[in-house]
């Protein structure tokens, strides 16, 4: 039976099956009666955002049906490779910064360079964002918003504690000042949740501020003990003084999901996310939150942050409707009723003219992030290269190693080192199965 | 037999007034040790009732377990806020686990009393790798899987989650029969052997209706399992309208953006509704003994 | 034996002198065996066998899902033992886990399905009462509960406090939280224990008529007639709960967010193995993992059945 099967022929499925008119096009070449598996990761509202534009791109190209699937972020993933691996995947489906050189060094996802000008339109497309999307030069994905990091701020609790609200000068020395008169009056709230565990955005933003970076261009890394050992040695300063929650309670917050937040949890007065989290939190949350930019390193030191794709449209390469597939995603970040019904829920639209029809639309909250990633001003850096495969597991032994300092089991100097050697390590690693 | 309790109960002297009271304390005792654990079981019940009543944002952050206002937005947000009402994921789900129940009772029945009850050379090599099958994670076959699966056609239907049970693929309730059919004691066979029945004869007319208890169990577990099961459907189904329960219930969170959290509760719970039903409706199978030892002795 | 009775049979004639001989045969050659194993016959070899065999072959490769596998021999076997800390911490947090939760839960289900066997008043409200944990098994509910209950300042430590206890932060300090999860394994003590009850209800009433008829007490009941006729019931939640506990992926998933933390407290193997597969792309050192477990569980499993021997009772 199946057991006669070429294993290699076997495990990777037969794409012959996929173009054989599984899913809907009979004749790739014919504009009508195309029909495209969409897959997305989100919840029911960016659904029925997504859903919306899908529509509209159906009256404008009459014989246009599609698929929408969607899960949460973190079902997608494996969802997604295993529908990869089989040979199966999705016609557009979105890609994440975390995973973009990874499935473009594999050929997963398709190089768009050819198609600008055609079928993509990126006239007035934010040029930055462009380039987050380009691996080894190549365009691979679209980016459907631009956010930046940001901080939530809990404003009632600043309030009752008779604190100023944060500004955008504040550096780590002006948390740590007036933590003494905020936890006087906050039973227990600290100000600032534990950034050392708060994976790489943190100290990606305090290496960017004081000239340094995450990775270099080809994939190493940018920074040596000596930084990280100060990185922690700030952390467990902060601790020490509580101007930052205890391990313990940090503990309680095992992926920044919106809900086990620090701010969420009533831990702290302030966390660390991204500016189109803000609906997402105050959504949670009794208290009036606003959201300021990361903590400077220092007075008057900035350009930690940048304007990063929150996600992208990419394009399964073996799809049986490529030219059909780049053209929704054209269509997708560059109509104008699309970028209303889209909003800045993915984040804020990189197309100048769906950004400016977008923007007098907007609720409060979402105004507020619009302006806040809008008028980044001295605190904006250049845009850095994509990381490289592994990123992800290096930032996963970062909130480890930061953990066990925070519970005593090692010290920022121990650290610090061995730090280096196992990212090093876990990046060559990945670097030899190119 | 009546007749001769009043002697035997005046012979063991169970009925002293120092043994009920006894009697009755224990059961005091018992009953009130029940209670406290009951009440360990039921709070993260009631803590889902609470939450699918709460407003979004005092879920995470009220200690107690009365919401301050009452509201039926998570009710409502979740049977009509995905883009199919949730009765849609509750038929496929029922549809699947069903299947799944007749299967696994069918086949795996089957199968059981071969290794329980029948000679045949290799028995226990087959039943080794039988119980094999049971020890490997499923991350790691889920891609071949997929690829098999994909190959027949069969991703984006429900004959992946349903078929396999039919083929007795579920070593866990094969082993429970194995277990089960051999407590039941061999004479009943060999009385339906020396009377020229079959082996299916026996295991139709002896085993089966013997083995009601473990049947019930086989099948009501078999339909909490399929019901919970979240992995497989999220893997094999990727059109919405043929969403099961557990995948639809997970795409109410989603940690990177705003999630529907009463909702999500306020459908858990009412997910939890079909079992109980089923719990409740089949409770007297699983109660009914084997009140007599067998046919004939 | 069994062909000599058919055929020595006298009592319905000559149809069953026919059947007989033909039953005899499919009795006699394996085939009735073989007969109604063909159902897992056709699943074991369709659907089972090939993916099995395949993650064998991929644990001999680097496969990272986006492109064909690449075959590395025993590589991922030699840098498992060799130089992977994670690999033994986990093995070391598994091996902890089915040390302490399984005995726990099977302790737990017998003794509650023992207490609701007298059928008592109420049987069936409280067996779906102590059901309910394991039907709550993978839910957000139970990932809150367990911090609402288990963290630095949780009910669990207001309770100890009562009593002047300082409780730690049991569910986030990484020398305590691993036993929040085998809290939260014996609390779903529930599976086990309705086989368990199910086994006792299979226990014929006239045995324990006949017992009682002689004046045993009741502890001598349990003792030699309730619990010997039970070692197969017994052997079976024992053997299960060893497998399923090795392989127990959803308690440390939900609860530690699926990273293992704190510092890789938590870290299941399955968990790592997960981590491996699809987070790190890194398919085939994942099936190594999963292979190497099978080994382990395989070994555990196959002393039970060896020493099931000496301690389980079929009757007979």
């Amino acid at each position: 039976m199946t057991l006669s099967l070429d294993r290699r022929q076997f495990l990777m499925g037969s794409s012959a099956l996929v173009a054989a008119g599984a899913f809907g096009a009979t004749s790739p070449a014919m504009a009508a009666d195309v029909h495209l598996r969409l897959y997305w990761w989100g919840g029911q509202e960016r659904a029925d955002r997504t859903n919306k534009v899908s529509d509209l791109f159906a009256q404008a190209n009459p014989g246009f049906t599609h698929d929408e699937d969607f899960n949460a972020f973190n079902d997608y993933w494996p969802k997604l490779g295993t529908q990869v691996a089989g040979g199966n995947a999705p016609d557009v489906f979105q890609m994440d910064y975390r995973y973009i050189v990874e499935y473009a060094n594999r050929g997963a996802i398709q190089a768009l360079d050819d198609y600008i000008g055609k079928s993509l339109k990126l006239d007035d497309f934010d040029q930055d964002q462009i380039e987050g999307g380009r691996v080894n030069g190549k365009l691979y994905a679209i980016s459907l918003g631009a956010n930046s990091v940001a901080m939530m701020v809990n404003k009632d609790a600043f309030a009752a504690a008779g604190v100023d609200l944060p500004t955008r000068d504040w550096s780590y020395d002006d948390y740590k000042s007036r933590a003494e008169a905020f936890n006087a009056k906050s039973n227990g709230m600290r100000l600032l949740a534990d950034g050392s565990q708060g994976g790489d955005p943190p100290l990606e933003n305090w290496l960017r501020a004081r000239g340094k970076a995450l990775y270099t261009d080809d994939g190493k890394l940018a920074f040596d003990a000596d930084d990280l050992v100060e990185w922690f040695k700030l952390w467990a300063d902060l601790r020490a003084a509580n101007v930052c929650v205890g391990p313990d309670d940090q503990a309680l917050d095992a992926t920044a999901a919106i809900d086990t937040t620090m701010i969420t949890l009533g831990k702290a007065a302030t966390t660390f996310a991204n500016s189109n989290q803000l609906i997402g939190f105050q959504a949670v949350n009794k208290a009036q939150l606003t959201m300021i930019n990361f903590p400077r390193p220092g007075a008057g030191v900035g350009g930690g942050h940048y304007r990063k794709p929150s996600q992208f449209w990419s394009v399964n390469p073996k799809s049986a409707n490529l030219d059909e597939s780049i053209k929704y995603v054209s269509f997708f970040i560059n109509d104008i009723e699309a970028g209303k019904a889209l909003g800045v829920e993915r984040g804020i639209p990189c197309s100048k003219a769906v950004r400016d029809a977008v923007s007098p639309t907007l609720a409060v909250q979402d105004q507020e992030a619009l302006n806040f990633v809008s008028n980044l001003g001295d605190l904006l850096g250049s845009l850095p290269p994509s990381p490289p495969n592994a990123a992800g597991e290096v930032a996963t032994q970062l909130n480890t190693t930061a953990q066990a300092i925070a519970f005593g089991q090692t010290t920022p100097e121990d650290a610090g080192p061995a730090f280096i050697q196992e990212a090093t390590d876990i990046l060559a690693r990945a670097a030899t199965k190119a | 037999m009546t007749a001769e309790s009043p002697r035997l109960t005046i012979v063991t002297g169970a009925s002293t007034p120092a043994r009920i009271w006894r009697k009755r304390a224990t059961s005091v005792v018992a009953h009130v040790l029940l209670i406290g654990a009951s009440i360990l079981m039921l709070y993260p019940l009631l803590w889902m009732l609470s939450a699918s009543f709460r407003p979004e944002n005092e879920i995470f952050q009220s200690n107690s377990l009365i919401p301050s206002a009452v509201s039926l937005h998570g009710y409502i947000s979740g049977w009509f806020g995905l883009s199919r009402s949730f009765d849609t994921f509750f038929i496929n789900s029922l549809t699947i686990s069903l299947l799944c129940v007749l299967g696994n009772l069918a086949a795996c029945s089957l199968t059981a009393f071969a290794f329980a009850r029948l000679e045949f050379k290799g028995r226990g090599f087959w039943f080794a790798l039988m119980l094999g099958t049971l020890m490997l994670p499923y991350q790691v076959t889920l891609i071949p899987q997929y690829v098999l699966f994909l190959n027949m056609g069969w991703v984006n239907t429900f004959l992946p989650l349903v078929v396999p049970k039919f083929l007795a693929s579920d070593s866990f309730f094969i082993f429970l029969m194995v277990q089960f059919f051999r407590g039941i004691p061999k004479e009943l066979d060999e009385a339906a052997m020396m009377d020229g029945c079959s082996p299916w004869r026996i295991y139709y007319k002896v085993m089966l209706p013997l083995s009601l208890p473990v049947l019930t169990t086989a099948g009501i577990f078999t339909f909490i399992f399929t019901w919970d099961d979240f992995f497989g459907p999220l893997i094999y189904l990727s059109d919405i309208k043929t969403y099961t329960v557990t995948v639809a219930l997970r795409t109410f969170v989603d940690s990177t953006a705003e999630s529907n959290w009463s909702g999500l509760f306020a459908m858990s719970i009412l997910s939890l509704v079909p079992i109980f039903l089923l719990f409740l409706f089949f409770q007297r199978y699983l109660i009914e003994g084997i009140a007599t030892t067998g046919m004939k002795r | 034996m069994t062909a000599r009775s058919l055929s020595g049979s006298t009592a319905s004639g000559e149809r069953a002198a026919v059947r007989s001989g033909w039953w005899s045969r499919t009795w006699n050659e394996n085939g009735a065996g073989y007969l109604f194993l063909l159902p897992w016959f056709i699943g074991f070899f369709g659907l089972t066998i090939v993916p099995i065999l395949s993650s064998l072959y991929l644990s001999f490769t680097n496969f990272n899902m986006l492109q064909a596998p690449d075959w590395v021999g025993a590589d991922n076997y030699v840098r498992m033992f060799t130089h992977d800390p994670k690999f033994f911490q986990s093995m070391r947090v598994t091996l902890l886990f089915v040390v302490f939760s399984v005995p726990l839960k099977l302790a737990f289900a017998l003794l509650v399905a023992l207490l609701l066997n007298r059928g008592m008043r109420g049987l069936p409200l409280y067996r779906a009462v102590f059901y309910l944990p394991s039907l709550l098994g993978a839910s957000v509910a139970i990932a809150v509960l367990w911090r609402t209950l288990f963290a630095g300042d949780g009910l669990v430590n207001k309770g100890l406090a009562v009593i002047g206890i300082q409780g730690p932060a049991w569910i986030s300090n990484p020398r305590y939280s691993l036993w929040t999860l085998v809290a939260l394994a014996v609390w779903q003590f529930g599976s086990p224990m309705i086989i368990f009850l199910a086994g006792l209800r299979q226990i014929p009433q006239d045995v324990y008529e006949a017992a009682s008829m002689e004046g045993a007490s009741k502890w001598r009941i349990f003792w030699k007639i309730t619990l010997p006729l039970l070692t197969p019931v017994v052997f079976f939640n024992a053997v299960i709960q060893i497998i399923e506990g090795f392989k127990s992926f959803t308690p440390a998933f939900i609860i530690s967010g699926g990273t293992g933390n704190p510092v890789n407290s938590t870290l299941f193997y399955t968990l790592y193995l997960y981590q491996e597969a699809f987070s790190f792309f890194r398919m085939g050192y994942a099936s190594a993992l999963a292979w190497v477990l099978l080994v382990v569980v395989a070994v555990f499993t196959g002393i039970s059945f060896f020493s099931s021997r000496y301690w389980v009772h079929y009757d007979s």
